[in-house]
């Protein structure tokens, strides 16, 4: 029994020659925020596509919340109540700000309690005819939508109407967690979120997953996070990626500042805590 | 057995010939990472201009082949500089459109300078036969495959050995990466398009020779099959371009001698459906069709399909203008008063026409504009409807509320079964899929006698009878014109719904970013099935009046003309934007009625008119949505 947790078992995928996930293992339990931290090339982008389903593995298994998923395709995972970000962000660029957060309520518009998917013509009719019983789902869809988006302040609210390409780096970061977090996950996987914020918006960006670890005390968090005195903040447990495998898992202050871990980071060990920030990319 | 190993060398030559057409995708495709639908007019090119030179100036075979090849060589350089550099960083969509257009210009001119019809090819290679044992081959074939297998070597050597030669693999193998060591990409580019227009002419002249006939509607079935070879041997590689080739060409001479001759192209277009759907990157193909938005979306190396987003797009570009649903049936209204002024026919006549393409371009809209596969096959599901109204009017005695019916569900089906080999595909591979889709629904109308009556088609269609409102009867061109219209703008409503709706916004996220759209747990599929569902029934219910307003079914209305002619209506609209494309698709449909002489020149002036809106406004005349 693996209880409500995303269950990562000696997973493996191989591209080419290159093994880019070595038998890695791996828990995320609702509540807890992890961290996964590592070398370019460690394979921590590789586990993120391998747990939503984007890429397959070639071994190993995955369980979420006891269902098994590495054969499932990505949108089956996601209804599961995964939600993750890409690194580099994927936001629907035509479409506004306010529709692109409608476009990550719509699974649960569609979804039953049960689990199963509303038929098209059920849906056709809802959406064409705007009977009552659709209304009602629509409207509790769109106030989670707009709870998504007022949680980054006047950041994205305001700008509700317009186009996603128009939106800056950072802004397109906060629309894309937005969306995530508007269809209520159980798990949210975060890609090296703070890439390309500067110091302030990386501290809001913190204070932001701080603030969802109090509201969602439900939610298993999976960051991908370079800038680890981030890490440090926000991480129950950091696993430690290299070349595919799992260095080391353990508390941030005992896997960050382990000799193995800085000399993989760095090359070569060094003395101190001067190990701060390996990327301010 | 003997037969059979006389059809397999016979294959060996026409396939020769498709390898050629292939390895011209190829090449541009490698190189400037698009595919170049204009690839079949160049070849019918060839094949006239060698005509003309052997026919008009007397010039013996091998110098007309000469010239030929030298002047559509210039040709490919130009339409490289006029249709495509200008594009460079614009949409995904619009260098594709952009040959779409460039093609049909070629293809409505060439039937101007050289007439629609066939015409017998004016030299030929001795009919001399030799036998194996008792299976034979023609001289023809063996010089066919000769000078294409010579083609073949002398193109593999010079990529592979000379300076250019490699320039170019560079250029194809990654760009930025070629144009940093100091190769001139935009060069590299030239010389791709000149010599795929090379290829094309001398492929084209094989193929007159084969066939002993040249015809300007010859370039998009030889170009689809050439595609079909390169796609079967893995689109950017030039040894699977050859493979592919030889064994379309093989396949296709015994399911012709083993199925029937007419069948003979429905096979190659089916078999490349088959391999978009099996595998879509080909037999020996590596994964260039991702770096293309093609196959395997979940590579996540897929970029957006997005109609609008762009290096170079504007804000602007995504202002909008359409109507609301009900602002359909407010025109449509104001529409139901015109017969109580005017009473000329003709004029009746030309504004029904006009509802109907308004409709149909309102349905290529749909799945072009909102989803992002472009289709140059809405006349196949605009076909299939006019002949279940065709089929079921007449000898079922149905009324007109059965048979559109009819026609609406069963194109609906047609549309969605055509869909599933394309759902893993995006960009120019999903648009080509469609036009092989709208090929096999013109072969079939055309070979289908016992059910469509062939190329007779099906006459004395009778005037409609709605049953539900007491048997009521539309037999002027008035009572017809009220009943196209409302059918017209109540459809126009319900696509209107369901663009503005919550399925409409998901469309429109499935085509800006498919990945994304399945990470937010969207049944991308699903959707996509929908909206062809959705598209199919409009131009089902649009075939369906057509049938009853022509009275008259036949398969010349339902050609790939057609289908392009629809797509550059919705375009030119704005895709994705409904209101637009009724308005072009009305105003581009009226407009040869009123202007003599212009039904010849139609096509190349809506083909200017896309090739000049692709660069001054990409996003069309009401803006896409």
């Amino acid at each position: 029994m693996t209880g409500e947790a995303i269950v990562v078992d000696n997973v493996s995928r191989v591209f080419g020659g290159l093994k880019a996930v070595d038998g890695a293992s791996l828990k995320l339990a609702r509540g807890e925020t992890v961290a996964i931290v590592g070398p370019n090339g460690a394979g921590k982008s590789t586990l993120i596509q391998l747990i939503s389903g984007v890429e397959r593995a070639d071994s190993g298994t995955i369980h979420v919340d006891e269902v098994r998923t590495d054969h499932l395709p990505p949108d089956r995972i996601a209804r599961l109540g995964v939600g993750r970000s890409f690194q580099t962000s994927r936001v629907f660029p035509a479409l506004t700000v306010w529709d692109s957060v409608l476009v990550g309520v719509q699974a649960g518009l569609i979804e039953t309690r049960s689990g199963r998917l509303i038929d098209p013509v059920t849906e056709s009719a809802g959406a064409l005819l705007g009977l009552p019983f659709w209304q009602r789902r629509v409207a509790a869809q769109e106030a989670a939508a707009e709870a998504a988006l007022k949680l980054f302040g006047d950041r994205l609210w305001p700008r509700r109407d317009q186009p996603a390409l128009g939106l800056s780096y950072a802004n397109r970061r906060r629309l894309e967690i937005a969306r995530l977090l508007a269809a209520e996950p159980r798990y949210l996987l975060l890609d090296e979120p703070s890439a390309g914020m500067n110091p302030t918006e990386t501290e809001e960006l913190t204070h932001l997953i701080l603030d969802l670890r109090r509201t969602h005390p439900d939610m298993g968090i999976l960051v991908i996070e370079h800038k680890l005195s981030m890490v440090r903040r926000i991480a129950d447990r950091v696993v430690v990626l290299n070349q595919g495998r799992v260095l080391i898992e353990d508390r941030p202050d005992h896997a960050l500042d382990h000799p193995e871990v800085v000399e993989a980071y760095l090359g070569r060990a060094r003395s101190g805590a001067n190990f701060q920030d390996a990327h301010h990319g | 057995m003997e037969l059979f190993l006389s059809q397999i060398l016979n294959g060996l030559a026409i396939g020769q010939v498709y390898a050629l057409i292939a390895l011209g995708f190829s090449l541009v495709f490698g190189v400037a990472n698009i595919i170049n639908f204009a690839q079949g007019a160049l070849f019918m090119l060839g094949a006239f201009i060698a005509y003309s030179a052997i026919a008009w100036f007397g010039l013996p075979l091998v110098p007309a082949a000469a010239v030929s090849v030298v002047i559509v060589a210039i040709l490919g350089l130009l339409l490289e500089r006029i249709a495509l550099r200008p594009l460079i960083g614009a949409p995904y969509v619009a260098p594709f459109l952009s040959t779409l257009a460039i093609s049909t210009i070629i293809d409505q001119s060439a039937e101007i300078v050289w007439s629609p019809e066939s015409q017998p090819f004016p030299a030929s290679i001795s009919s001399t036969t030799f036998f194996i044992g008792n299976a034979y081959i023609t001289v023809t074939d063996l010089v066919i495959f000769g000078f294409g297998a010579a083609a073949t070597v002398a193109l593999t050597l010079f990529v592979s050995f000379t300076w250019t030669g490699r320039a170019l693999r560079a250029t194809a193998q990654d760009a930025s990466a070629a144009a940093q060591l100091g190769i001139r990409t935009d060069v590299m580019r030239q010389i791709a398009f000149g010599l795929a227009g090379a290829l094309g002419a001398l492929s084209g002249i094989l193929v007159a020779l084969y066939f002993q006939s040249v015809f300007p509607q010859m370039g998009i079935p030889f170009g689809l099959k050439g595609f079909a070879a390169a796609l079967l041997g893995g689109l950017a590689s030039i040894p699977g371009a050859v493979v592919g080739g030889l064994l379309l060409g093989i396949g296709e001479t015994l399911a012709s001698a083993y199925v029937g001759d007419s069948y003979r192209d429905a096979i190659a277009f089916t078999l490349l459906l088959l391999m978009l759907l099996v595998r879509p990157n080909g037999l020996l193909g590596g994964g260039r069709l991702d770096a293309l938005g093609g196959a395997a979306a979940a590579a996540g190396a897929m970029p957006t399909t997005s109609l609008l987003a762009s290096s170079s797009s504007q804000q602007s570009a995504l202002r909008a203008y359409y109507l609301p649903p009900w602002g359909f049936l407010a025109v449509g209204a104001a529409f139901t008063l015109v017969p109580l002024v005017v009473s000329s026919t003709y004029v009746l006549q030309a504004l029904i026409y006009g509802f109907i393409f308004a409709l149909l371009s309102a349905s290529t809209s749909l799945v072009s504009g909102s989803v992002g596969i472009l289709s140059i096959g809405q006349a196949a599901f605009f076909g299939v409807g006019a002949y279940a109204v065709g089929v079921f009017a007449r000898p079922y005695g149905l009324p007109a509320d059965a048979t559109l019916v009819i026609a609406i569900g069963l194109t609906a089906l047609v549309a969605v079964g055509a869909a599933i080999p394309l759902l893993k595909l995006t960009g120019h591979t999903a648009a080509l899929g469609t036009l092989a889709i709208g090929q096999i629904g013109f072969l079939v109308f055309l070979n289908w006698v016992s059910v469509t009556r062939g190329p007779m088609g099906i006459l004395n269609i009778p005037h409609p009878v709605l049953e539900l409102l007491g048997g009521l009867r539309f037999a002027t061109t008035e009572q017809k014109y009220w009943l196209v219209l409302g059918f017209v703008a109540v459809a126009l409503v319900i696509a209107e719904r369901y663009v503005s709706s919550p399925i409409g916004r998901v469309w429109r996220a499935i085509r800006e970013d498919r990945l994304a759209a399945l990470a937010a747990g969207l049944p991308v599929r699903r959707y996509i099935l929908l909206a062809f569902a959705v598209s199919g029934a409009l131009a089902g219910l649009a075939g369906g009046l057509f049938a009853y307003v022509q009275q008259v079914v036949s398969p010349e209305s339902f050609t790939v003309e057609t289908s392009i002619l629809v797509l550059t209506m919705a375009v030119l609209g704005g895709l994705g934007n409904l209101t637009g494309a009724a308005l072009a698709g009305f105003a581009l449909a009226i407009l040869p009625e009123f202007l003599r002489g212009f039904a010849e020149w139609r096509m190349i002036v809506y083909g200017l008119l896309l090739l000049v809106a692709l660069r001054v406004r990409p996003q069309g005349l009401l803006g896409a949505r």
